[in-house]
């Protein structure tokens, strides 16, 4: 494990060093693939987008400045490719709407198991992950950022390039929707 | 404090967003408002039920090398469209610049006419039009025909052939005129 400084990953990498973009590849990739999950709505997809992202950071990366923070930039790269993947599979005009008798799959897991296998919990986090994965695509990208990555508004913002005030208020409508969406499943945990 | 208001503040709170003195007026109506309680209990549950699943043993090490494999294989096709079109790109501005620099020894070689030539072309023309002139004064009914001809031309193009004539001059160019006029007919006062 390299220990070095990110910053000086960051010039190594532009210099077209290998090694230090692949040791930038191990610290950002879990996160990169959360976005590209939570984007994508399935395993198999987002493994793909991740590659891609980190391909075009590995090909962009002599244009980054070093002013800035890299992983803002290379959030952004896995938040815009994962949006073009989208309007590029026409997912968002053939999304189904949310359908609550549908078995949602657990993100990172393939096969999900039966509802009646399911504990409570873990059934109201796959009805969450569904609802999450209904929600408008920009909802979801500042959900990935705000909640799954835990960026502030501020630093969702920079990476979505809109304000902060807007982030806040993605986020309290996608939460209003979410509440709305799984209320039977919310009420059922109240009892 | 309307539901509205408070209930995006709780989103605001839960992403830790929320100024403190917000955060009083929020209690405040939180206490007295049952409505927006379960709200934010069912907020607070469905963050607690979002994350994503724990990739499989083995699945960062795959990732990895199924990226490193893709960048060498991204590298080496950039060598191979790079070099040949490289070369090619040098042959191309060779050859523009010999070109250019054709263009310019040719522009430079070509005869241009000088003060030198223009002279010769006055002198040849005086040349010409010498033995007319000679022509001409030697025989008076000649002359008396081309001046006729030179009269009629005249009146030809005179204003009192065309009516319009006058209305097209400017109001300087008339007074221009008037004072030719008076001068010609001594009616201008002395001279």
């Amino acid at each position: 494990m390299d220990e070095r400084p990110e910053a000086s990953l960051v010039a190594d990498a532009r210099r077209g060093g290998r090694e230090a973009f692949a040791e930038l590849v191990r610290r950002h990739e879990r996160r990169v693939c959360g976005i590209a999950l939570r984007l994508a709505g399935n395993a198999a997809d987002a493994d793909d987008l991740a590659q891609e992202v980190f391909l075009t950071a590995w090909k962009a990366v002599g244009s980054f400045r070093s002013g800035s923070s890299f992983y803002t930039w290379l959030y952004r790269i896995a938040v815009n490719t994962s949006l073009s993947f989208l309007k590029r599979k026409g997912r968002e005009r053939n999304r189904a709407p949310f359908d609550e008798n549908r078995n949602a799959a657990v993100p990172g897991s393939d096969a999900a198991p039966g509802p009646e296998d399911r504990s409570a919990l873990n059934e109201l986090t796959a009805r969450i992950d569904e609802a999450i994965a209904a929600l408008p695509a920009h909802f979801r990208a500042s959900f990935a950022l705000v909640v799954d990555q835990g960026l502030s508004h501020a630093d969702a913002a920079r990476v979505l390039g809109c304000s902060e005030n807007t982030v806040s208020w993605r986020m309290h409508k996608a939460r209003k929707l979410l509440q709305a969406r799984i209320k039977p499943f919310l009420e059922e945990a109240r009892r | 404090m309307r539901c509205q208001t408070a209930r995006k503040r709780v989103s605001d709170e839960l992403d830790g967003a929320l100024p403190s003195g917000r955060g009083v007026r929020l209690e405040a109506h939180l206490r007295t408002c049952r409505a927006c309680r379960v709200y934010r209990e069912d907020l607070e549950r469905i963050q607690a039920g979002t994350g994503l699943a724990e990739a499989p043993d083995g699945f960062w090490t795959a990732f990895e090398r199924e990226l490193e494999a893709r960048l060498s294989a991204e590298e080496a096709g950039r060598k191979r469209v790079e070099v040949p079109f490289a070369a090619g790109r040098r042959w191309a501005w060779a050859a523009g610049a010999a070109l250019v620099l054709a263009g310019v020894s040719l522009w430079l070689a070509l005869p241009r006419p000088g003060p030198a030539m223009i002279e010769e072309a006055w002198v040849a023309a005086d040349d010409i039009l010498d033995p007319i002139v000679r022509a001409v004064e030697s025989d008076p009914e000649l002359a008396g025909r081309i001046d006729r001809e030179l009269q009629a031309s005249i009146e030809e193009m005179s204003p009192v052939a065309d009516p319009l004539f006058w209305e097209s001059l400017s109001d300087d160019e008339l007074r221009a005129v008037v004072t030719a006029m008076e001068k010609e007919s001594g009616l201008g006062g002395p001279q």
